[in-house]
């Protein structure tokens, strides 16, 4: 990261401590300066963890359904299901760093042992060693299931390698979306899992879609247009450009 | 909105309700403003859960923002600055917890009580003078030049506490603190 003056102003910033006139300037520059946004960020975290040195105070019970109560007449204008999805992540994203970093490590052994039982057909690895690829966990707010997705952007194929992931029932499949921000799901195939829980599957990405998000449903036999169902799983791509 | 959305919320609200309630309540002091601000911010959060990136930052973080931002605009709309001031000068019942007093609300969640621990500990090892800085910043809603009057020190000592202190925690913290993307 390129030191320059503007980044002592990230620290201020973040907790709010900017004075206007140099606030509006700073605001200006994030606009350009990615290095400079990272920093804020970083600060922002410090401020969110601060929150948990605060001195202790139990909230009243009946605060809860206070809460969902008020936040139901504020119902988003965007798709529900967007929302929902985005909050499934957010729930995520609260475990915390050092669990999410230990189910990553658990995720990745138990993806090598999933790998090692493939038979290895070349389609396969030659999607998975491709540069062009990008990776996403998809994980449920539960334990089980987890699902690893890789996308080939070079040829759009998606190779889905799924966990304890149960055979759908009988005249139910799965369904894999791809979720644009600010447009309807767009579906990328239907799959089954594999008696040992463990398929792993290769679909093929519509073209000119680019996701952000990525969902599982489970849909009737043959899938849906749109999803049915609430996903089950969830994750977001996160682009290595 | 769907049942599996209100659960979904229900399960935000578990998982951070009592940190937000706590930091609402360390800026707004009263009972009845510190859950009006709590239901405010879980609403915003969940009206702008379409804009939350987790690539980019921490629930922990954003939630923390909102309700600060929201807290801090309360105080403001109710007048109050100076009765939040002379909160945020004691280190009694509200502000950062001592170290002592952090041990006292054990948290069932292993993470969170040891997170809690290196947040009040690394509070604790900042010189008195930046502590007091971040304070006044973090709970005061207090700008630069705000604190440089309220401590009657110059403004380019206060600049460089802060930044100081907030490098800092920041060092400090760093094991709790995931890398971002820009
Ligand atoms: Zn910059």
């Amino acid at each position: 990261m390129t030191e320059h003056r503007w980044t002592e102003l990230a620290a201020p910033y973040a907790l709010g401590s900017l004075d206007p006139g140099e606030r509006a300037e700073f605001e200006r520059h994030l606009e350009t300066c990615a290095s400079c946004r990272v920093e804020v960020q970083s600060f922002r975290e410090v401020s969110g963890l601060l929150a948990r040195g605060v001195a202790h105070a139990t909230p009243p019970a009946e605060l809860r359904a206070r809460v969902v109560r008020y936040a139901r007449r504020a119902r988003p204008a965007i798709l529900p299901w967007a929302v929902a999805a985005a909050v499934v992540l957010a729930i995520l994203g609260g475990f915390g760093y050092w669990r999410a970093a230990n189910e990553a490590r658990v995720l990745r052994t138990r993806f090598d042992v999933a790998q090692s039982q493939l038979d290895s057909t070349k389609y396969v690895v030659a999607a998975l060693l491709d540069s062009s690829v990008a990776i996403t966990d998809l994980a449920a707010t539960g334990k089980a299931p987890s699902m690893r997705l890789y996308w080939n952007r070079a040829r759009n194929i998606v190779v889905v390698a799924a966990f304890d992931l149960p055979p759908a029932p009988a005249g139910r499949t799965y369904q894999l979306w791809a979720i644009e921000k600010g447009r309807a799901p767009v579906s990328v195939g239907t799959f089954n899992s594999a008696p040992s829980g463990r398929p792993v599957i290769t679909l093929q990405m519509p073209a000119g879609v680019q996701p952000e998000v990525s969902a599982v449903t489970e849909e009737p036999a043959g899938g849906s247009p749109q999803p049915t169902q609430q996903p089950f799983l969830v994750g977001s791509w996160r682009s290595r450009s | 909105m769907a049942a599996g959305d209100e659960r979904a919320l229900g399960e935000l609200y578990d998982r951070h309700g009592s940190t937000v309630y706590a930091l609402a309540r360390a800026i707004v002091g009263e009972r009845a403003d510190t859950e009006e601000v709590v239901a405010d911010a879980f609403g915003q959060a969940w009206r702008t859960a379409g804009q939350f990136d987790p690539a980019r930052g921490s629930v922990t973080a954003w939630l923390a923002t909102i309700t600060r931002t929201r807290a801090l605009d309360l105080v403001r709309a109710r007048g109050r600055r100076s009765k939040v001031l002379a909160r945020a000068a004691q280190e009694s019942d509200a502000g950062f917890a001592t170290p002592l007093a952090s041990s006292d609300a054990p948290d069932r969640d292993v993470e969170r009580q040891e997170t809690r621990q290196l947040v009040t500990r690394s509070l604790g090892e900042l010189p008195e003078a930046q502590r007091r800085v971040i304070e006044l910043a973090y709970f005061g809603g207090l700008s630069h030049s705000e604190i440089a009057a309220e401590l009657k020190e110059p403004l380019g000592t206060v600049k460089t506490r802060l930044r100081a202190a907030m490098e800092k925690l920041r060092d400090a913290l760093s094991p709790r603190i995931r890398q971002v993307e820009p």
